[in-house]
């Protein structure tokens, strides 16, 4: 029997409810679905932001933030590609981007006039590379879910680097925990979401031959 | 081939945005070469999703959202106009005096980005095999350069106070730990002591970020720090 060709974990997993409507909001610049993706994860973002309390990013920019990445989520919707990223992914980056951008307008010095777009660093968009992708990295949800199957501390410390963009060494001044606890803890969480993810995967794969 | 490559740790700094912009300039030149790399932040920016997902929903002002349409669309009136008087941006092509350096014309293009537009890049002869031209960033914790040790020349052995982050962007060089190739990135940590000699047939071409001065502990040292003095820009 011929096979046919399989696309990938991730190409059916982007037919989710959120990228749909942010290629809307793209192409058709469509004010509906942009509302819709707002009430979504507007709170979301603000939530993930308050979680950022303690460190040198100010309590009240929460408001500020959801601001400024849903207005870029709105200027950048033309080049979101779905075949690429899922719609939460990519609002990951650019709410990442944005934060960068307003933790270093906050401290700015002198010398920043010559600095370059953080979103030239933190790049994204990747337009122009020749990148063969043999195999599509994980889908959204076994990443969702090997990560609220870690260990409490794993958790906690990968919660901590992302929510309040930590250095490894500012987590470590703060809570006391030597740098190397740190990294291992990081490194072992990463690990176990990936032997997680590729457990997963396997019996994935098993189960859609035994279909065919 | 690529063999070393930034470590998961860095990855993840990368991805959760806490790096500092020097070193993310380093990082992301190695992930416009790297697909592995590429495809491991790739993994990590779905956890920073995953992260995002997973946080607890905080209601934002009832007048949000009514406020932001009010932005985006003064916004778009504003750059409508814009469009009309301003001529379109033709993209930045590469200087000729850098598209005429064999070892500048394919750079990663977040390097080529650091390259004075005027074409002026300023080199310093440090000693006889190798010359540094230092790279405007913007930030001030750091200092980044271009490294340029040609063919078969030794670097004066030196040690490293602070962080330093290399990357190979052209040829090929060797240190007592092993051989690093174009696209390879190497980190080395305060303390350790190295001394790099580039291969016999061709220059090599290396940007580095480096946190603080290093010292220089070859016989020559105290006349010739191959790295200057530490002046980050």
């Amino acid at each position: 029997m011929m096979s046919i060709p399989h696309i990938g974990p991730d190409k059916h997993q982007r037919d989710d409810t959120w990228s749909r409507l942010l290629e809307r909001v793209g192409h058709a610049r469509d004010e509906q679905a942009f509302a819709k993706l707002f009430a979504h994860f507007a709170p979301l973002i603000k939530g993930f932001c308050l979680g950022n309390l303690n460190s040198n990013f100010p309590a009240d920019a929460a408001e500020e933030v959801v601001q400024e990445v849903m207005f870029k989520v709105w200027q950048k919707a033309p080049s979101y590609d779905a075949t690429k990223a899922a719609a939460s992914t990519w609002i990951y980056t650019v709410m990442r981007n944005c934060r960068i951008d307003l933790m270093r307008r906050n401290k700015r010095t002198p010398t920043d006039k010559d600095g370059i777009d953080i979103d030239d660093i933190w790049d994204e968009a990747d337009d122009d590379q020749a990148f063969v992708y043999l195999q599509q990295s994980s889908n959204e949800a076994l990443i969702d879910r090997s990560f609220t199957q870690l260990p409490p501390e794993q958790r906690q410390v990968l919660t901590q680097v992302y929510m309040q963009g930590k250095t490894h060494q500012q987590i470590s001044d703060e809570t006391g925990l030597p740098l190397g606890t740190v990294k291992s803890r990081v490194r072992i969480g990463l690990k176990k979401m990936q032997t997680l993810i590729v457990g997963a995967e396997k019996l994935a794969e098993k189960n859609r031959e035994s279909w065919q | 081939m690529i063999t070393h490559h930034p470590d998961d740790n860095l990855l993840t700094e990368y991805s959760s945005g806490s790096l500092a912009n020097a070193v993310g300039v380093i990082v992301c030149a190695h992930l416009q070469t790297c697909p592995h790399c590429r495809k491991r932040v790739e993994q990590l920016n779905k956890l920073g999703a995953a992260i995002l997902n997973q946080s607890v929903a905080e209601a934002v002002q009832p007048e949000s959202f009514a406020q932001l349409m009010t932005r985006i669309r003064s916004n778009s009136e504003a750059a409508a106009s814009d469009k009309a008087s301003t001529p379109q941006q033709k993209p930045q092509e590469l200087h000729p005096a850098y598209a005429n350096d064999p070892l500048l014309k394919h750079l990663p293009k977040i390097i080529a980005k650091l390259l004075p537009r005027d074409g002026k890049l300023k080199w310093e002869r440090v000693s006889g095999s190798l010359k540094t031209a230092r790279l405007k960033t913007g930030q001030s914790q750091y200092e980044v350069a271009f490294q340029r040790i040609s063919s078969g020349g030794k670097v004066v052995e030196h040690d490293h106070r602070g962080l330093e982050v290399t990357m190979v962007l052209c040829g090929s060089f060797s240190d007592e730990d092993g051989v690093y190739n174009q696209g390879d990135f190497l980190v080395r940590n305060p303390g350790e002591i190295h001394r790099p000699t580039a291969t016999q047939n061709q220059d090599c071409l290396c940007i580095s970020v480096v946190e603080a001065p290093v010292k220089v502990t070859g016989l020559f040292g105290k006349l010739v720090n191959p790295f200057l003095s530490f002046r980050p820009a």
